[in-house]
């Protein structure tokens, strides 16, 4: 197997993964909203985004995600996390707009959510950041399921219903099995697993795998809705033990693509290039020798690999600042698809 | 003897059959386990049915079942009310338990509904492992939630419930009173021996084994969190019809002691008669 040096699950063969470049995310939401257009405006889905972005700093989606618990205790993946339930408020309510009275029955209201002045919903803090005048700071950090290597929400269920898929290690509910006790939804440590109150099932995100698999209407294998859609093209979608690909180079060649939160060591298959910010200013705007973003704050997102992964990055970009060549920034300025996107690598195997 | 304390003793003999004839009901003398399932003529259709009210009532304890889920063993319910009944080829069961409030949606993340089931063997010869069964050792669940309504499953170890197509469980279920008052009162009937692989047959001649399971989703309890009892029966062996066959047993009982102690004192009458002459 070409993945003998690289941690995958038991009985997977191969593990799809994903790495986002936070240093081109804008926080517009198009891959929120290409995500929700395709898998989540289905009834008792609302308030579901299998795909969010939030700003960092910031209490994230659902609320204070973090501090809900999940995840295992060690390294060793023998005892679980004890987590929580988020709840709607949480979550935030989806809003109801009257565009009909308004824009078709000339009402003469403000566009405004209904029932009375929302208090919190996705991403509500947004752009707030942290930091002092000049030198405040913030970044977007989109989050999708990681597709653990090992899943505490698959852990969880007592049902079996949450599984990890053999030939690409993208983790599912079977919506036959699941009963809607949601173990799955407080022992996912990223909040990733969504109740349907419709459906009485939880729900979270597939990988879009009719599309790597192109069972679309065009037979065409396609990446994910929300790397097909952004904006920046921020994500490189593929394999880990494709040793060939961007990724494997990112996460395992280089250490420079990183799994949010490793200590909830469920081992994510979702990977982020570590943002960096324009150093510090004065008061007279001078560029002071201060990093912006607190590398303590990084470190509570990334772990301590950020100290080594935003070193190595500074010391390949002085080289081509010097006229030298990087095999790692040519990566990450790569807009070849074929090399965004490596989904067909294994299908002749 | 005279013929005066003649008549004494007899009246003491009746009315020793009568206390033998009450015994039953006076001292609940059925064994540990056992929930009576009287055969009621009565309408036991709802949970205020007349036909209830004959019914005599187990009490049956219950514990946090071993599951090893998160909480499994903060359970709030401790006792459930059970009644059985049968009634022209209609099996019912009336269970009642303490719930402060009913939780009868799960339209929140957060949100469970009151649930309660009941744990039969898909073959009554075997009794199955309590815990759902096994694979070589099947059970039927009556389920019933107060959010999504009747289930019939079937199961085969934890884990492994399976709804059965077109249920044969009908139910009807209230929640009266609040706080220390709240109880629901949720009642189970089933034919006697529908139509479909693996739906056990309560046809009688052996006695049934059961058990019974209630969920609080008031405190989030919900798949193995929940409060069990172990294996109860249904009195069934030899379709015996319950109490009735007792109060039967209990008669002749009677009888013989009467039959005894008239032949006793007709005999010692004799003796004394004979020895005065």
């Amino acid at each position: 197997m070409a993945h003998d040096n690289i941690e995958i699950a038991d009985g997977v063969d191969h593990q799809v993964a994903m790495v986002m470049d936070l240093n081109k995310c804008i926080g517009c939401q198009t891959c929120t909203v290409a995500c929700k257009t395709l898998w989540t405006e289905r009834e008792g889905t609302e308030y579901m985004y299998w795909n969010n972005v939030e700003t960092r700093p910031g209490k994230g989606y659902p609320r204070n995600w973090e501090q809900k618990g999940g995840g295992w205790e060690s390294e060793e993946h023998t005892q679980r996390t004890p987590g929580e339930i988020p709840s709607s408020e949480d979550y935030g309510e989806a809003w109801e707009f009257d565009h009909e009275g308004i824009l078709k029955e000339g009402e003469d209201k403000k566009l405004a959510p209904e029932g009375g002045k929302p208090e919190w919903g996705p991403n509500w803090d947004e752009d707030q950041g942290a930091g002092e005048h000049p030198n405040s700071y913030y970044f977007y950090l989109p989050r999708i399921c990681n597709h653990c290597t090992h899943p505490s929400c698959v852990e969880a269920c007592p049902r079996q219903a949450v599984y990890k898929r053999e030939e690409d290690g993208v983790v599912l509910v079977d919506q036959d099995r699941c009963r809607g006790y949601r173990y799955c939804v407080e022992g996912c440590p990223y909040k990733k697993i969504y109740y349907n109150a419709v459906s009485k099932n939880s729900e979270k995100c597939v990988f879009c795998y009719p599309r790597i698999e192109g069972e679309g209407p065009d037979d065409e294998v396609h990446p994910p809705a929300c790397a097909d859609q952004c904006v920046t093209q921020l994500r490189l979608v593929g394999y880990l033990d494709d040793t060939d690909g961007p990724i494997y180079k990112l996460v395992e060649q280089y250490e420079v693509a990183l799994p949010l939160h490793p200590e909830y060591q469920t081992t994510p298959n979702v990977y982020y290039i570590p943002p960096f910010a324009p150093p510090q200013h004065s008061r007279d705007g001078e560029t002071v020798d201060a990093e912006r973003i607190p590398r303590s704050y990084l470190e509570q997102l990334f772990g301590d690999r950020v100290n080594d992964a935003l070193e190595t990055i500074e010391r390949e970009r002085q080289k081509v600042e010097r006229g030298g060549y990087s095999e790692l920034m040519e990566i990450l300025q790569d807009t070849n698809p074929a090399e965004q996107y490596r989904l067909e690598v294994f299908d002749d195997v | 003897m005279t013929d005066r304390s003649t008549w004494t003793f007899v009246a003491l003999a009746a009315l020793l059959v009568v206390v033998a004839g009450a015994m039953p009901l006076l001292a609940d003398a059925r064994p540990a386990y056992e929930i009576p399932s009287p055969t009621v003529e009565d309408d036991l259709d709802g949970t205020d049915a007349s036909g209830w009210e004959d019914v005599p009532a187990a009490e049956v304890p219950l514990e946090s079942a071993p599951s090893g889920l998160p909480n499994a063993e903060m359970v709030s319910t401790r006792s459930v009310e059970v009644q059985a009944a049968r009634s022209d080829g209609e099996v019912y069961l009336r269970m009642q338990w303490q719930d402060e409030e009913a939780s009868e949606s799960a339209s929140a993340p957060q949100a469970f509904a009151d649930a309660v089931a009941v744990q039969i063997p898909a073959d009554p010869g075997v009794q199955p492992a309590i815990a759902m069964g096994s694979q070589s050792n099947l059970v039927n669940v009556w389920y019933w939630n107060a959010d999504t309504g009747t289930e019939e499953l079937l199961a085969g170890g934890q884990g492994s419930t399976t709804e059965f197509e077109d249920a044969s469980v009908q139910t009807w279920a209230e929640h009266t009173g609040s706080g220390e008052d709240g109880t629901w009162t949720v009642v189970f009937n089933r034919p006697v021996d529908p139509a479909g692989d693996n739906r056990t047959a309560i046809t009688g001649g052996e006695d049934l084994d059961i058990a019974f399971g209630v969920w609080d989703g008031g405190n989030a309890e919900r798949s193995g969190h929940k409060a069990v009892s172990e294996w109860y029966y249904l009195p069934l062996a030899g379709d015996s019809g319950g109490p009735p066959f007792e109060s039967i047993l209990w008669a002749i009982a009677g009888i013989a002691i009467v039959a005894v102690v008239v032949v006793t004192i007709q005999g010692i009458r004799r003796v004394r008669t004979g020895g005065g002459e």
